[in-house]
């Protein structure tokens, strides 16, 4: 092939194909799906975390008297209460910090740079990226509900009961997908560690309940639980799965009110962060950077 | 500076330090000075540490004191974890990094670098681990501040009781290191992840009793049974009674867990150190120091 004929090659403009949203993600489910399933060790030893720390709780179930848990509204059950607690925060927890973690890698390997230079927007990108930790943890959330189930957690599901404990779990889902968008935009500037996340996991971990009722907390450390969705979700999905309540109750009610509000304030502002940090990396040409 | 003075320089051949001991040191201090060098990630890990002993102040505010008495360790829950997850921590960071920080340097490409380098590998390794257990301390030490200064935890400090419980870590740490050289060996050759150090430390939160009284145990010999194949069961075991009943190295209970912690020390660390070594001859064997 002539020099000539290697420029016009080179330089015909080739129609691109657009790709839906829906696909795109679909892609990318795909092949996080086929990266995940290589490490098939991983996987076994991931769920086997996940319900070791949950049978861990039937131990210290049997030291705990529930008067604290009758007194914030829940049934008098330590072990169910530590089951969902444990289950959804460890949930979001790996959801939330697997989209960091996936954002650094993809720097790291440097595919970042080759993926946002495509049509793909960034938007589309983190919903990529996303989705698929999301379906994981959702995995890993199902054996520890079951696993729990096993060792004699007991749920009172009614159909009210069960559809509001799914609308309080996709609104779960939602809000840390944006508190995971923040994370994702702290790493893409910050490079190493992740504040957002690390702020989120041991602030949840101490001030949203999983492992006490808040009312045990003084009424100042309270306060700061108020500002994790976490708090709300697992006080919402207590009743449900508990206590047997619906969307109907005003504490559950309230709880979803109080998500549905995070959301709409907290989603624009944590693509706007990202949109900055993204821009600015792009301005530096860093985007390949670690 | 004229080219033919630079020139001079590189070509100068600068005697290389040859001690073992100044090269324990220079690995020992390079990585503490990395260390030092995320200020903020270092404060962070603090915190975190801090949150887990007052999160489970909350939770000991829920545990009937009567029923923890009758499994013969006194009131205190507070006192009873703390001990459990200030050491379960502590062993679970000083396994893990030696194997992460191998990870690192391969992935950074720096392993290989250092490997045609005279420093011996032993050495480098060793080095390492020792960073491991002294950057951990610094998290120990203030997991027990706050457990004692700040929520009022009480133990027994008697000077037999004290001498009990750092021969029982000392132990702790030489039986479990075994464990660490076996999962740092095994993640050289498969690069990606630490599944034994993992699993260690799953089985250690799960079965050796860091969060409820082994005595619970009973009702299900199988699980009892395996709790028993791990040394950190006897290190916990000892611990808790130096420091929360005030037994000293004469105590039965105390030696027995002297004893076996000494057995698995024994039985672990050669195991280690194959398998380390085993790691580390198949990467240069097969040209992967740099690859993952």
């Amino acid at each position: 092939m002539k020099l000539e004929e290697i420029i016009k090659f080179l330089s015909e403009r080739v129609p691109r194909t657009d790709v839906g949203v829906l696909e795109k993600v679909r892609a990318f489910v795909i092949r996080d799906f086929k990266t995940w399933w290589t490490y098939r060790l991983w996987v076994l030893l991931d769920i086997t975390g996940a319900l070791t720390s949950v049978a861990t709780y039937y131990f210290v179930s049997r030291i705990v008297t529930p008067t604290a848990l009758v007194n914030a509204g829940y049934t008098a059950d330590f072990l169910t209460f530590t089951v969902i607690g444990i289950s959804f925060q460890h949930y979001v927890w790996s959801s939330v910090s697997s989209l960091s973690e996936a954002i650094r890698d993809e720097q790291y390997d440097g595919t970042m740079e080759t993926i946002l230079s495509s049509r793909t927007n960034f938007r589309v990108f983190l919903l990529g990226e996303s989705v698929f930790r999301f379906l994981v943890g959702s995995y890993f959330l199902i054996a520890s509900l079951v696993m729990g189930l096993i060792i004699g957690a007991r749920f009172n599901l009614t159909l009210g009961s069960a559809l509001s404990a799914a609308v309080l779990t996709a609104l779960l889902i939602a809000s840390h997908m944006v508190v995971g968008v923040l994370g994702a935009g702290a790493i893409l500037k910050l490079k190493q560690g992740d504040p957002i996340v690390w702020a989120f996991t041991w602030l949840t971990q101490l001030f949203s309940g999983v492992l006490y009722p808040l009312g045990l907390l003084p009424e100042y450390l309270q306060w700061i639980g108020a500002a994790f969705p976490l708090t709300y979700s697992l006080d919402g999905l207590r009743r449900c799965l508990m206590n047997g309540e619906d969307l109907t109750s005003m504490a559950i009610l309230g709880d979803a009110a109080k998500l549905v509000v995070f959301i709409l304030v907290m989603l624009p502002i944590s693509l706007w962060v990202f949109k900055m940090a993204y821009d600015s990396t792009r301005r530096e040409g860093a985007l390949g950077q670690y | 500076m004229k080219r033919a003075d630079i020139v001079g320089i590189f070509k100068k051949d600068k005697p290389r330090v040859k001690s073992t001991l100044r090269q324990f040191y220079g690995v020992v201090w390079a990585n503490i000075k990395i260390m030092f060098a995320y200020k903020s990630w270092m404060i962070m890990d603090l915190l975190s540490t801090v949150a887990s002993v007052v999160m489970y102040y909350f939770v000991g505010l829920q545990v009937d004191p009567l029923t923890l008495s009758q499994s013969g360790w006194g009131t205190s829950y507070l006192a009873f974890s703390l001990i459990g997850v200030a050491t379960s921590n502590y062993l679970w960071s000083c396994l893990t990094r030696l194997s992460h920080s191998i990870q690192h340097e391969i992935r950074g490409g720096t392993l290989e670098t250092i490997a045609v380098t005279p420093v011996n590998m032993l050495t480098f390794f060793i080095g390492q681990t020792v960073r491991g257990y002294l950057v951990s301390l610094i998290f120990l030490i203030g997991v027990f501040v706050v457990g004692i200064a700040g929520l009022g935890v009480q133990f027994v400090t008697t000077p037999s009781s004290l001498m009990a419980t750092l021969v029982v870590f000392i132990l702790m740490l030489i039986s479990n290191q075994g464990l660490g050289l076996v999962a740092a060996g095994i993640i050289m050759v498969h690069k990606r992840g630490d599944p034994v150090a993992f699993m260690v430390a799953s089985m250690n939160e799960f079965l050796a009793g860091v969060l409820y009284p082994l005595e619970m145990l009973k009702v299900f010999p199988l699980l009892q049974m395996i709790s028993m194949i791990f040394p950190y069961t006897y290190a916990l075991d000892g611990m808790r009674r130096a420091l929360i009943l005030g037994a000293s190295l004469a105590d039965a209970g105390v030696l027995a867990d002297v004893v076996m912690l000494s057995a698995f020390s024994v039985l672990l660390a050669p195991i280690g150190f194959v398998v380390l070594n085993w790691g580390y001859r198949t990467i240069r064997v097969n040209g992967s120091t740099s690859s993952y």
